[in-house]
């Protein structure tokens, strides 16, 4: 073990867990406020990825730009999804509105086959990509800093939109209480539309930052949405304060293990979901 | 107990199977070379619907399993490892695979089976991804890494020239997976008729409606979710056996595919879940379906596949079993709705 590493790890650690963040919140909202078990979530996370990729190679947009056009498409996506099919089964049960979202993640994810074929693309013309800083001995790649401010910024807005806003008072009135909500006068489906939109277009943004980090393939959706339900049900479900710290512990755990144990890279995964695993068993055998 | 209502049951499957065991010699007297991929279509519904049966038996005490894959990759691992590193009989993977796979059930059970809904989904999803990672980084000489190892076939036909045909080769292999494949359906069947037809049923149904109540009622609901976990392992471990000596290899990743998971629970779903025929008919109609879009439309079936999905979910919210019980009750109240009117008129009974 080198710790000369550690400083390193920690800083790359702390960059991905922006990203997880952004992922993971998005979905959050779709579980919190409408209730909804969203497994097609990593899909908008995937075409997020893809329109930006070609937009990047069909006009030449750089990804900062281009999230100013995705972000608008992915909400307009997920409103129609949710318009077209989600509104219909609030109230079924747990496993039919899986077997839904199932359904509409093979679409999106087929789809986006067909189009973009199955070979990993990746927006790798923009000049930056390269670059970085050295802050004492540890490399900060502009890339990643970069994903990292957006997502913190993007996760501060919602949390200020939940907090402060009409709009987000309106989204939490919703999720304690969907018959209350609807009494007091509340419109709880276009609360549920708005809710939805954005879940889609945070996960969207953050398929434009993996486009430049990684280069992701049309299947890359599923992970992502493996990876998002992880972070939230360690934060707890309908916490969605929590999802801060539970994806700076994954991703800090990650890239750790990663890092500082030879090999480490391939047991990438296998850290994210013991840590998911361990503290589910925990929390199901500590005394309440 | 409703000893009148297992006869019958068992009855039903036993034709059931039967009529299947006999596919393999209708397809080839009707459709000659063809029937070696009817037959390869007919191993895959087959397969699927084990699948599917297995995963409704957990799913009728409510827990949400995502393990699925776990189960079905260890038992695929078991038969190959021990083939790999023992002069075992061959078929001695396929019992091993499924006591593997029931170890595994009952440690993964006892810790999380307290959990309930989305956290024990998670749960046995994280359960089956380390699994996946454990397995890779097993010895090379064990298990083959991330390469995978092979295994060799469960049958070898030999080509006698003049007797038969070449393609017949592919025939009798085909049919002796079948036949495998059905056996195990056959299992599956018979432990979820007993379960249906026994008062596991009450115990099943209560613990999946509330917990607390089963409880004061006797049941334990702890011990009930963990028996439901380890049958239906067993025998999803038996079809990784099995599925990967058709193969011919394992690999972790294909192996132990979160889309093995995918499939368990979407097809259940689709049939309709808590009953015995619901996974079955949904299995071969999916199957069915699947195939005709490939068929159709080359790529992107898929797609068509999804929307087939989507659509099921908002016109069919209780699978395919739900909306055959709706007709047969819209037709009976039609008639009873008719019927007093007919005699009223002095018309027949129709």
């Amino acid at each position: 073990m080198d710790l000369t590493l550690l400083p390193q790890a920690l800083v790359s650690g702390v960059l991905a867990s922006g990203l997880y963040a952004l992922v993971a919140v998005g979905l959050a909202l779709a579980i919190g406020v409408i209730g909804i078990v969203n497994f097609a979530h990593g899909e908008f996370f995937m075409v997020g990825a893809f329109l930006a990729y070609q937009l990047f190679v069909s006009f030449g947009f750089d990804p900062l730009l281009s999230i100013l056009f995705v972000a608008p498409v992915l909400f307009v996506i997920g409103a129609a999804i949710y318009s077209s099919t989600i509104r219909f089964v609030l109230k079924a049960p747990e496993l039919n509105q899986m077997l839904l979202t199932f359904g509409i993640g093979i679409v999106l994810q087929n789809l986006a086959l067909m189009v973009w074929g199955g070979d990993p693309r990746s927006i790798g013309g923009v000049p930056y990509r390269a670059m970085g800083i050295q802050l004492g001995g540890v490399s900060v790649g502009l890339v990643p800093l970069g994903s990292f401010v957006v997502s913190v910024l993007l996760v501060g807005a919602l949390y200020w939109v939940l907090a402060r806003t009409p709009l987000g008072r309106a989204m939490r009135a919703v999720a304690q209480n969907r018959v209350g909500a609807g009494l007091v006068g509340l419109e709880v489906n276009r609360v549920y539309l708005v809710a939805f939109g954005l879940s889609a277009l945070l996960a969207g943004i953050g398929g434009v930052m993996i486009a430049v980090i990684q280069s992701p393939t049309p299947t890359v959706g599923l992970a992502y949405t493996l990876k998002a339900f992880a972070i939230v049900v360690l934060a707890g479900l309908g916490n969605i304060r929590g999802i801060v710290s539970a994806a700076i512990v994954v991703a800090l755990a990650e890239s750790l293990v990663a890092t500082l144990v030879p090999n480490g890279d391939a047991l990438r995964n296998a850290v994210f979901f013991a840590l998911i695993l361990g503290t589910l068993v925990y929390r199901s055998w500590r005394r309440p | 107990m409703r000893r009148r209502g297992l006869w019958l049951d068992l009855l039903a499957a036993a034709v059931f199977v039967g009529l299947l065991a006999g596919l393999p010699a209708a397809l080839r007297a009707a459709y000659g070379q063809a029937s070696v991929s009817y037959l390869a279509l007919g191993i895959r519904a087959v397969g699927l619907a084990v699948l599917a049966l297995s995963w409704d038996l957990v799913a009728r005490t409510g827990q949400l399993s995502l393990a699925h894959a776990a189960f079905y990759g260890a038992g695929a691992y078991a038969a190959a490892v021990l083939l790999k590193l023992t002069g075992a009989p061959l078929w001695l993977g396929v019992p091993l695979a499924g006591a593997v796979a029931a170890v595994l059930a009952l440690g993964l059970g006892a810790a999380t089976l307290r959990l309930y809904g989305i956290y024990f989904a998670i749960a046995t999803l994280a359960f089956a991804e380390v699994l996946k990672t454990v397995v890779k980084s097993l010895p090379f000489a064990v298990a083959g890494g991330s390469v995978g190892t092979n295994l060799p076939p469960l049958f070898r036909p030999v080509f006698v020239a003049g007797e038969m045909e070449r393609w017949e080769v592919a025939f009798l292999r085909n049919r002796g997976y079948f036949l495998v494949y059905l056996g195990l359906l056959a299992l599956a069947v018979l432990v979820s008729v007993l379960v249906q037809r026994s008062r596991l049923r009450y115990a099943f149904t209560a613990v999946r409606t509330n917990e607390a109540v089963a409880g004061v009622m006797g049941v334990d609901p702890a011990r009930t979710k963990l028996v439901a976990f380890v049958i239906s392992s067993v025998i999803v471990g038996m079809l990784g056996a099995i599925e990967a000596h058709r193969f011919g290899s394992v690999n972790p990743d294909a192996t132990f595919s979160v889309h093995t998971t995918v499939l368990a629970l979407v097809t259940p779903i689709f049939g309709g879940l808590y009953t015995t025929v619901g996974p079955i008919l949904a299995a071969l109609v999916l199957s069915g379906v699947e195939e005709t879009l490939k068929r159709t439309l080359a790529d992107g079936y898929l797609v068509a596949y999804g929307v087939v999905l989507v659509v099921s979910v908002l016109f069919m919210p209780r699978g395919l079993v739900g909306l055959l019980r709706g007709l047969v009750r819209r037709e009976r109240a039609r008639r009873a709705a008719a019927a007093p009117r007919a005699e009223a008129l002095g018309g027949r009974d129709a």
